[in-house]
């Protein structure tokens, strides 16, 4: 047949593959979300081995789009009493949605594609083409998780704090800044990726509530038609197991609008100081820094961020914990997680605020820490009790002045080093 | 059939002539595809360089599409039956084609001096403790924003320090208070500006097309610009050098205005990035 081929250069038939080549194109298959494998992994690993069934598996997938959808043709669950609406707009999700183009009217679509999905993966699990080769890597949404906020840990980001990473870009990072699109767009981009948390995080609950059945049992199963009242009962409960860990989850993300309305979210202003007060503030900060506040565990003596430089932050130690045993690594890296890399403290002496430089940005990330990495929040004195250990307002503030004074102190300077260095040893 | 390709090939310098002079008269389909808007004091000379050199080769390369197209037709196999015949050189014809192009490089070289010394040399100075200008204690301008490239974004710096001895109207200097504002670059009008140029990372290039700047961004240089805006509006800043796979989105915007909405919005701008306070509000989530 191959001879024939081979020999009869000028037959027609030499055209049919090419035909079909052409008939076929050379576009990409559609985009798809891809399963949570790594928390899947985890999730068997964490039940002596148990294995999830491939029915099990298929069902999450097949309740998973029920639910949200396709990366084209997004969809918000509908929760009756949840009111998800406050969070995920469809209209919006629509524009950061599907393939990049624009449609009869010429509105925008794909933003998402357009924009994140080669770092944040379309899925928003932070591993998209480009990823690998950033440092630190994108942020995988699906944990639900995020740094550079006004929330306190453990409570989400409120919709302005990921606007604000949209516009402003994260530097020091691979993020951008995206503040040139029009408002709508990154409205519907920031709509985008709470929607992909949210996603991700009800396919953590659905995985979780499926390795507590059987082997045989899925979560949701479809109710045949004369299904046994056993069967049918079974269905019920698991709808509303269902229905309530998607609420849970959005619950979650309906609470920032709580809590940050709470007199405690207030910063008072930063207290105005003339120059003399300032350089007393810095000392006190100084003294806070070195002491209490224990700033120097990791950020370093010389705040270089050198004071602990092999933790690891919480989207990797989840699945590999210290990162010392390398087997679990290398079972997870084939599940997909990316290579490990350690959490670096910040270089307090360069002047990059990932998180922002207001004043106000270094005050929420020393009062409320960030989510996901060692920093913690620091312990505030709470009520007027003299004897309670715990920091002020103003001491927060006082270590804010110190950290802002870090960039331009002359020891950062070379040329000034050399003087100070010398000034030391001649004092020694 | 010789003629035919002969006819084929005088398309070439009458396309690629047309192509020019359609986009030059701004129509369909190619408005907007001639030189943007120029609004640099400075722009003209940039612009009248590039039309001489343009028109130079343009009609080198419309005669010599003609010339081809000549020997083609006259020399066509079926209407010339006669055996080819071959010369052996000529000294005189090698001489004039070897010497005229380089003579006209050289003029070329020597013609735009001028314009590279005064867009990529003469800085813009202020006069120096003698208050006196052009003599030897001149200070180069201090520069009015510093512009760092990075994959892929445009990071801004304002100095906004106040020197010893300042007076209202003199130059802020960098310190421990600078205004940081990320692609959005505005700058007065009608006056000499000065950007320094840095990358945090790869090459770059900083391409004002409105204004005739372009420099390449080069890792571990600090390398300057000048310009003088001469109308307000709202300008592309991009990046011209294939910087990663994210270069094309590499944009800012510029925009000029006056002296007053300036200042305004620098004042803006460092109140905004003071923020110190947050007072909860009902509608902080949404």
């Amino acid at each position: 047949m191959s001879r024939e081929i081979l020999t009869s250069a000028g037959s027609p038939w030499l055209l049919l593959p090419l035909l079909a080549l052409s008939a076929c194109g050379c576009g990409s298959p559609d985009a798809k979300f891809l399963r949570y494998e790594v928390f899947a992994l985890k999730t068997e690993q964490l039940n002596n081995d148990s294995r999830f069934s491939r029915e099990q598996r298929e069902n999450i997938d097949e309740v998973m789009q029920a639910l949200y959808g396709t990366p084209d043709e997004p969809r918000v669950p509908a929760l009756g009493e949840v009111p998800i609406a406050d969070v995920l707009d469809l209209a919006k999700l629509q524009l950061a949605a599907g393939p990049v183009g624009s449609d009869e009217v010429g509105n925008v679509r794909g933003l998402y594609r357009e924009h994140c999905a080669h770092c944040h993966g379309i899925t928003g699990d932070g591993a998209g083409p480009t990823a690998a080769f950033l440092n630190p890597y994108p942020r995988d949404y699906r944990k639900g998780w995020f740094k550079f906020k006004s929330t306190p840990i453990g409570i989400r980001p409120t919709h302005d704090d990921l606007k604000k990473i949209v516009l402003e870009g994260i530097p020091g990072t691979a993020m951008p800044s995206f503040k040139l699109l029009p408002d709508l767009e990154v409205e519907a981009l920031v709509h985008y990726v709470k929607y992909l948390s949210i996603r991700g995080e009800t396919e953590r609950a659905l995985l979780r509530a499926s390795m507590e059945l059987n082997n045989d049992q899925v979560v949701l199963p479809v109710l045949a038609e004369g299904a046994s009242p056993e069967q049918k009962t079974f269905h019920d409960d698991q709808k509303v197991i269902v229905t309530d860990a998607v609420a849970q989850v959005v619950g979650d993300w309906t609470r920032p609008a709580e809590v940050m309305t709470d007199a405690a979210a207030e910063v008072q202003a930063r207290p105005e100081m003339t120059p003399a007060e300032l350089a007393e503030s810095r000392k006190r900060g100084q003294a806070l820094f070195y002491g209490f506040a224990q700033c120097i565990k990791c950020h370093g003596e010389s705040a270089l961020g050198d004071g602990q430089t092999t933790d690891y932050d919480e989207w990797t130690k989840e699945f590999i914990g210290d990162g010392k045993n390398l087997q679990l690594v290398a079972e997870f890296e084939n599940a997909g997680l990316l290579p490990p890399r350690h959490i670096i403290p910040r270089n307090l002496r360069l002047g990059v605020y990932r998180g922002g430089r207001r004043p106000l940005d270094l005050y929420w990330r020393i009062r409320n820490g960030i989510e996901g990495v060692p920093m913690p929040a620091v312990t505030m004195k709470l009520g007027d009790d003299p004897a309670a250990k715990g920091l002020t307002p103003a001491d927060v503030w006082d270590i804010v002045n110190y950290v802002q004074s870090l960039p331009y102190q002359p020891i950062n300077n070379p040329l000034d080093a050399a003087r100070e260095v010398e000034l030391l040893r001649e004092r020694m | 059939m010789g003629r035919f390709w002969s006819i084929l090939f005088l398309l070439v310098p009458v396309l690629g002539v047309g192509c020019f002079v359609w986009a030059m008269a701004d129509m369909w389909p190619m408005q907007g595809h001639w030189l943007p808007e120029n609004i640099n004091d400075h722009g003209r000379v940039i612009d009248n360089l590039f039309l001489f050199i343009l028109v130079l080769t343009g009609v080198i390369f419309a005669a010599t599409g003609l010339a081809f197209f000549w020997f083609l037709w006259k020399y066509d196999a079926a209407k010339n039956p006669q055996p080819v015949a071959f010369t052996h050189g000529s000294h005189t014809l090698e001489v004039v084609w070897s010497i005229l192009p380089a003579g006209t490089l050289v003029f070329i070289a020597i013609y735009q001096m001028n314009a590279w010394a005064d867009a990529k040399m003469r800085r813009p100075m202020l006069p120096g403790p003698d208050g006196q200008m052009a003599t030897q204690d001149d200070i180069p301008k201090p520069s009015t924003c510093e512009v760092t490239g990075r994959q892929f974004e445009w990071r801004l710096r304002y100095p906004h320090s106040k020197p010893e001895n300042w007076k209202p109207g003199d130059p802020y200097v960098y310190g421990d208070d600078d205004l940081y504002v990320v692609n959005d670059l505005h700058l007065p009008i009608h006056e000499e500006i000065v950007l320094s140029i840095k990358s945090q990372d790869v090459l770059h290039s900083f391409f004002l097309p409105n204004l005739r700047v372009k420099q390449d961004v080069v890792p571990g240089m600090l390398q300057h610009v000048w310009f003088r805006a001469n109308k307000t509006g709202v300008y592309d800043i991009v990046c011209a050098e294939l910087c990663g796979w994210g270069h094309y989105k590499m944009r800012g915007r510029l925009t000029v205005e006056s002296r007053a909405d300036f200042d305004r919005w620098i004042a803006q701008q460092v109140q905004a990035q003071s923020q110190s306070s947050f007072t909860p509000t009902p509608t902080a989530a949404e």
